[in-house]
């Protein structure tokens, strides 16, 4: 058969064991897909919400109680983003543990890791939209960890946050970056990540002569895997969307108070870092460390020796994958810190 | 094989869409309501459109929910919808019956427009409890006057006209005499801010103004369903002496062990069984409910802070049944904005009309119950049975009292019933 | 019955399903874009009493928008919602002028100059027991 447009974005055949399941977990693919799907779902949530202090969580209300199937779309929106942020990571720790990131993959790995913050800024300006009593600490305390930062602390809260204070200004602002400006950014690089995975080469395999599997698999399998991988992610987004709500608090008005002091899920790692002394340091510096350590993996430190590109575990750089799962278990575990209940 | 799993996952994604449409025609369907006095649609009714309006003075069309019980008022999650109620499931507690039931056109409004509710029952003596404190702390040595100093809650009035302005909340932990502290941990449950000893049984109420404008109980002492007592959504004027009874004539208290015996018997015979065996009861107080008497000053105060309740209950005998030289006091009802009419609008037992004449207290408080007949015959009108009664005034009775003490010891003597 | 390789009939059956799914999806993305946020407006218009309208004048109500009129016995009412594309017609001495796209109508609301075609619309009046004039535009 002649292919089609979305066969031509394939490349002609892969190999045959990269492309398996468990090689890839999908995730590269799976994180396309679930921003496609928050795209669709965001849009559709545009028709209702309102980007005000004093309706902006009524508008929430309304879109989740009173539109036909308005709860759906935004319980689709919100787990599709929370599995966005952890397949995103997932494919992270797949690229570090297969040593996928060697030359000439380590700009691609760079776009990459800016991808990653992208997901976590866009859920996070995604949560203060709420502007329920849940998200008010986060943004208090996320916002001024921003003006901790010395000598630009002061300018970089005032372009964040429109004002001395979080207030309208605040939430039209994180409206503009969640809906267009993160939103572009994230577009664009996606599209340069996707290229340039084709462009270095398609996925990390070892050099032909040393290849011990030669076979491969037709652009036409690949596309029908991804469309059976989109039709089973869709369908368990849609159950558990369908029984499982979006979380939503009282709307923040003069007079509300706050229940909760809890940070989003995926900043309760910095939430107990924070509650060892001084935020610069916990909250902006040491952050920033992880993510610069994780950047510098593939130019610091040992490359992945080429024989043994495209399987799980390479001995080759054993010290970069040692490190990164050393990281993951520290985030895990002082997540699970955070989560104890208060004494 | 991978066709097949295409085949599976199709048709997986069709019912996972069935599911999704499934579960949302679960959801109940939303029952608007846009109150006139808001313009702003709440969907309280979804879940609670068995629920009996409140009264008839507080139209559901026009009042809504949430202006008076907050909430949020367009969601359908119970958690969501509740988690800013004012006061859970009792707006007019003290804690916050400004916001539920305050405004100027209200019940926070001024003493000429009679709708300074809030202002005087939250100063009332039933509210501050200022009296038994004051006792209690001069008994045991904390003040050296019976001058009221603490209430239950601080509290100020800076237009008093009894000469205190302000009451400090009494803190019993603060207290250096054991005795009062035992008091404050024994004996500060029978106020309007405190919860009742007995909860969900015979003596159950709420507190701020349902403590008492919220029957919890019925007058037939022994049917109330102990269960739904509390759950009870009702606003009334009618209010029978059981509710009275949740607080006043429940028990026994111990001034040495500083400690209160609850009673939790359930009586039927209001004259042999009720009532305490020391006391003595004449046919008003047995017969007619407590606020056939005592005026809306006497329960509600009159926006002063006192310091005892002898000085805010007036009502005696002689209000309804004069003296051997002096008939009641009555009014002609001449003004049709006279208070009187107000009152009998909301609790109608009584057909009042322009011309009638009613009695008046000492202090010029209608007594809108009551009337004097054209054919001069006294007639009172229970207001929470209906009943109607007549009575005598003392001039021209075979009465011999003495005509200088009009307490009502004196009067009980004679008229009090031998049980 | 014409032969269709297990493939085919396979592949078939998925497309089909999957477009059922998306006509599915498709009903469900109508009712939800179809819910209205804000009521309908009002259709009920109280004018006040109806001694306050002279004899023989004509009254604008901009808020409706419409023009009421009392010849010596009879209310009308003359909606002033341009017939052609809705603009609101403006009064003049010898009828109403659309800014919009230069339609005419006479006092009547009859059609001078198109491009309007059909002529301005007459509202329903009543008047309530205790002689309150309304205005209906259902």
């Amino acid at each position: 058969m002649r292919p089609s447009f979305f066969h031509h974005l394939h490349p002609p055949t892969i190999p045959a064991r990269q492309a398996r399941l468990r090689y890839t977990l999908a995730s590269g693919g799976l994180a396309v897909f679930l921003s496609l799907i928050l795209l669709v779902t965001g849009l559709l949530e545009m028709f209702y919400y309102i980007p005000t202090p004093d309706q902006a969580a009524a508008s929430i209300q309304t879109l989740t109680f009173l539109v036909p199937y308005g709860g759906l779309v935004r319980n689709l929106h919100y787990w599709t983003a929370q599995f966005l942020v952890i397949v995103t990571l997932v494919h992270l720790l797949r690229v570090i543990l297969t040593g996928a990131y060697a030359p000439p993959r380590r700009l691609n790995y760079l776009i990459g890791m800016g991808l990653l913050v992208l997901a976590i800024l866009l859920d996070f300006t995604g949560y203060i939209l709420r502007w329920d009593e849940g998200i008010r600490w986060a943004l208090v305390t996320g916002t001024n960890l921003v003006k901790s930062i010395p000598l630009i602390g002061n300018a970089l809260y005032t372009l964040l946050v429109g004002g001395t204070q979080p207030g309208p200004a605040t939430l039209i602002r994180f409206y503009g970056w969640h809906i267009f400006g993160l939103t572009l950014a994230a577009g664009i690089l996606i599209a340069w990540h996707t290229f340039r995975v084709r462009r270095d080469g398609g996925i990390a395999v070892p050099p032909p002569p040393l290849r011990e599997d030669q076979r491969r698999i037709t652009r036409y399998e690949l596309v029908r895997r991804e469309v059976l991988a989109m039709l089973l992610s869709a369908t368990a987004l849609l159950l558990l969307s369908s029984f499982a709500p979006a979380p939503l608090a009282a709307p923040i008005t003069a007079t509300s108070v706050s229940q909760t002091a809890r940070a989003p899920w995926f900043f309760l790692w910095v939430q107990q870092m924070l509650k060892l002394g001084n935020p610069f340091f916990w909250g902006v510096v040491v952050p920033l460390a992880v993510l610069v350590l994780l950047s510098l993996i593939p130019y610091v430190f040992p490359k992945p020796a080429k024989p043994e590109l495209g399987r799980w575990f390479p001995k080759s750089n054993r010290l970069a994958q040692v490190v990164a799962l050393l990281i993951l278990i520290s985030m895990i575990a002082l997540t699970l810190l955070a989560l104890r209940p208060a004494s | 094989m991978r066709r097949y799993l295409l085949l599976a996952a199709s048709i997986f994604l069709l019912l996972g869409l069935l599911i999704a449409a499934w579960q949302e025609n679960r959801h109940p369907k939303p029952i608007a309501l846009t109150p006139t006095l808001t313009g702003q649609v709440e969907y309280c009714l979804t879940c609670h459109s068995d629920l009996a309006q409140i009264s008839n003075s507080h139209p559901v069309n026009t009042f809504g929910c949430v202006i008076c019980h907050g909430g949020e008022p367009l969601a359908l999650d119970a958690n969501l919808a509740h988690s800013t109620l004012r006061g859970g499931k009792n707006p007019s507690d003290f804690s916050v019956v400004q916001a539920s039931c305050g405004g100027s056109n209200c019940h926070s409004g001024t003493v000429e427009s009679y709708n300074n509710h809030i202002q005087r029952a939250t100063t009332s003596i039933q509210a501050t409890y200022a009296g038994a404190i004051a006792i209690m702390r001069y008994t045991y040595g904390a003040q050296s006057s019976l001058a009221a100093l603490f209430g239950v809650n601080a509290v100020q009035d800076i237009q008093s006209t009894s000469g205190i302005t302000s009451l400090q909340a009494f803190d019993p932990a603060a207290e250096t005499n054991p005795q009062l502290q035992l008091f404050g941990q024994n004996c500060l449950t029978c106020h309007l801010s405190a919860q009742p000893i007995q909860t969900g049984g015979r003596y159950d109420h709420f507190t701020g103004c349902a403590a008492c404008h919220t029957p919890t109980q019925s007058a037939d002492l022994v049917s109330v369903d102990t269960t739904t007592a509390t759950q009870v959504h009702k606003l009334t004027t009618a209010i029978s002496y059981t509710q009275c009874d949740t607080c006043h004539n429940r028990g026994n208290y111990d001034l040495r062990t500083m400690t209160f015996q609850p009673r939790t018997d359930l009586v039927a015979n209001r004259l042999q069984d009720y009532y305490q065996p020391i006391a003595q009861f004449t046919q008003c107080e047995y017969t007619l409910d407590c606020i056939d008497c005592h005026t809306r000053t006497e329960a509600m105060g009159d926006g002063s802070l006192y310091g005892s309740k002898l000085d805010i209950q007036y009502i005696q005998c002689t209000t309804c049944h004069g003296t051997l030289t002096e008939l009641p006091q009555t009014r002609a009802l001449t003004d049709p904005n006279d208070l009187a009419f107000r009152l009998a609008l909301l609790n109608p037992v009584v057909d009042l009309k322009l011309g009638d004449t009613i009695l008046v207290t000492g202090k010029g408080e209608p007594l809108w119950n009551t009337r004097v007949l054209p054919d001069g015959t006294y007639q009172l009108v229970g207001k929470a049975t209906g009943q109607v009664f007549s009575f005598n005034p003392v001039m021209g009775s075979a009465c011999t009292q003495n005509g200088v003490d009009q307490s009502s010891d004196y009067c009980h003597t004679c008229h009090s019933v031998q049980r | 019955m014409p032969e269709i390789s297990r493939r085919d009939f396979l592949k078939l059956a998925s497309q089909g399903f999957i477009a059922l799914s998306g006509l599915f999806g498709l009903g469900m993305l109508l009712r939800f874009l179809g819910y209205q946020t804000e009521p309908p407006p009002p259709t009920d218009f109280d004018l006040g009493p109806a001694s306050n309208y002279a004899s023989g004048s004509r009254t604008l109500r901009p808020e409706i928008p419409a023009v009421v009129i009392r010849t010596s016995n009879e209310f009308t009412a003359l909606s002033l919602v341009c017939t052609h594309l809705g603009c609101t017609v403006e009064s003049k001495p010898e009828g109403f002028a659309c800014p919009c796209h230069g339609s005419r109508f006479d006092l009547q609301g009859k059609v001078v100059r198109g491009p309007a075609v059909k002529p301005l619309n007459s509202l329903r009046t009543g008047i309530t027991s205790d002689g309150i004039l309304h205005v209906y535009t259902n």
